[in-house]
């Protein structure tokens, strides 16, 4: 056993442990459906979704290690894959999807990742860019904007936002990995 | 003002770029087939899901509907067609030997065999998606995206060797596909195709190939 209980239970599932694949899904599935929701948007699709995010996390189990990183990060990054790949496969988003990707702007969760250490040092980090950058790279992680959704949400050129935010990320990393 | 940086940087960059999600499609697919090819490359987008795994609390959890006897119909073949195979055996069995055939097929079950994928049958857009892995002996096809043929057709799964007329492995239903066959070579082809309901009556593809995957290529 480790401190971390859904890098044991992806173990179990990479030994074609049955069980454990049954209570990972028990212990994981209302946070992987949380961020199918938030990028789909659409209960129906993000289920679909959902399901497929499982059968892969069963297959691929084997592929996952423990010393590079946290087993729900590895599942939230499977399913955050999946819902953008989805996202970037349906037809161009109409200008009703924009308004309503301005509207969500985040605010709940810059504040519960105050309270946190990881997340503390992540707020702290967003917080040395520019507000608007910061603001991009939130959306982008949390909601799956596209770099076409993002210059048009920040009224710049597509090439300028795609400047800009590498400009940001590379900053971002020099932060974090201090 | 992108072309500044250095290649380290650019690498970076690309990596975080795909992390958060930002590319069109067509990039996206670029930078998988990046991550699958090149393992410094793939620590690096490995280092950038750690480094925003910060943000991770801002998805709240929300209502998940029990989803499991769907998701385990798709990955774990019916009990009922893996049984009635093995009577037939038992009979010619008796006492010692019986008991001793247990025991084998009792740690067969304790320890079963890793897969090892060998090939990813998928549209461009993922909509539909079959990952072949192999046990040594048997090949597994699970249905990971869509769903199986409309109804009065099916999927088949086809192998072909270079210069060979292709092989059936099996038509593609609810559940997976086992079929005893071994570790398809590098280079083989796995094709599906659509034919009518109980499969290709003359023992070649009629249908659309709609799937195929070389064994051993961007998986």
């Amino acid at each position: 056993m480790s401190d971390d209980p859904i890098a044991d239970l992806l173990a179990g599932c990479a030994a074609a442990d049955r069980a454990a694949f049954r209570t990972l899904y028990r212990d994981s599935s209302a946070k992987l459906m949380g961020v199918l929701l938030r990028i789909l948007k659409e209960r129906a699709e993000a289920e679909d979704a959902l399901q497929e995010v499982y059968t892969r996390v069963w297959l691929r189990a084997g592929r996952y290690d423990p010393a590079k990183g946290r087993g729900m990060t590895w599942l939230i990054a499977i399913a955050r894959n999946l819902a953008i790949d989805r996202l970037r496969a349906r037809p161009a988003t109409s200008s009703d999807d924009g308004l309503d990707l301005v509207q969500d702007s985040t605010p709940r969760a810059e504040t519960r990742l105050i309270a946190l250490g990881e997340a503390r040092r992540v707020s702290d980090c967003f917080a040395t860019l520019e507000p608007d950058r910061a603001d991009a790279v939130r959306g982008a992680y949390l909601t799956g904007l596209s770099y076409i959704e993002l210059a048009a949400r920040h009224a710049v050129p597509l090439n300028t936002m795609r400047t800009w935010l590498r400009r940001s990320l590379l900053r971002l990393k020099e932060c974090l990995d201090q | 003002m992108t072309d500044t940086l250095t290649p380290q940087d650019a690498d970076d960059a690309l990596a975080a770029e795909y992390v958060l999600g930002v590319q069109d499609l067509s990039d996206r697919a670029a930078t998988e087939t990046r991550i699958k090819r090149d393992p410094a490359f793939a620590d690096l987008v490995t280092a950038w899901e750690n480094r925003f795994a910060g943000l991770n609390d801002g998805f709240e959890e929300a209502r998940a509907p029990n989803l499991l006897p769907r998701i385990e119909a798709r990955l774990f073949p019916a009990a009922k067609s893996a049984r009635p195979a093995r009577l037939p055996m038992m009979r010619w069995l008796s006492g010692a030997a019986f008991a001793a055939a247990l025991v084998l097929v009792g740690v067969a079950t304790l320890v079963p065999p890793r897969p090892d994928l060998v090939a990813v049958l998928a549209t461009a857009d993922n909509r539909l998606s079959y990952e072949v892995a192999s046990y040594g002996d048997r090949l597994q096809i699970t249905r990971v995206a869509g769903v199986p043929a409309v109804e009065g057709q099916v999927h088949e799964l086809w192998v072909i060797a270079p210069g060979a007329a292709p092989v059936s492995l099996g038509l593609l239903a609810e559940g997976p596909l086992v079929v005893t066959y071994p570790t398809p070579s590098a280079g083989w082809v796995l094709a599906v195709s659509v034919e009518p309901a109980g499969g290709s009556p003359n023992g070649q593809p009629t249908g659309p190939v709609i799937l195929t995957a070389q064994v051993g290529a961007n998986i």
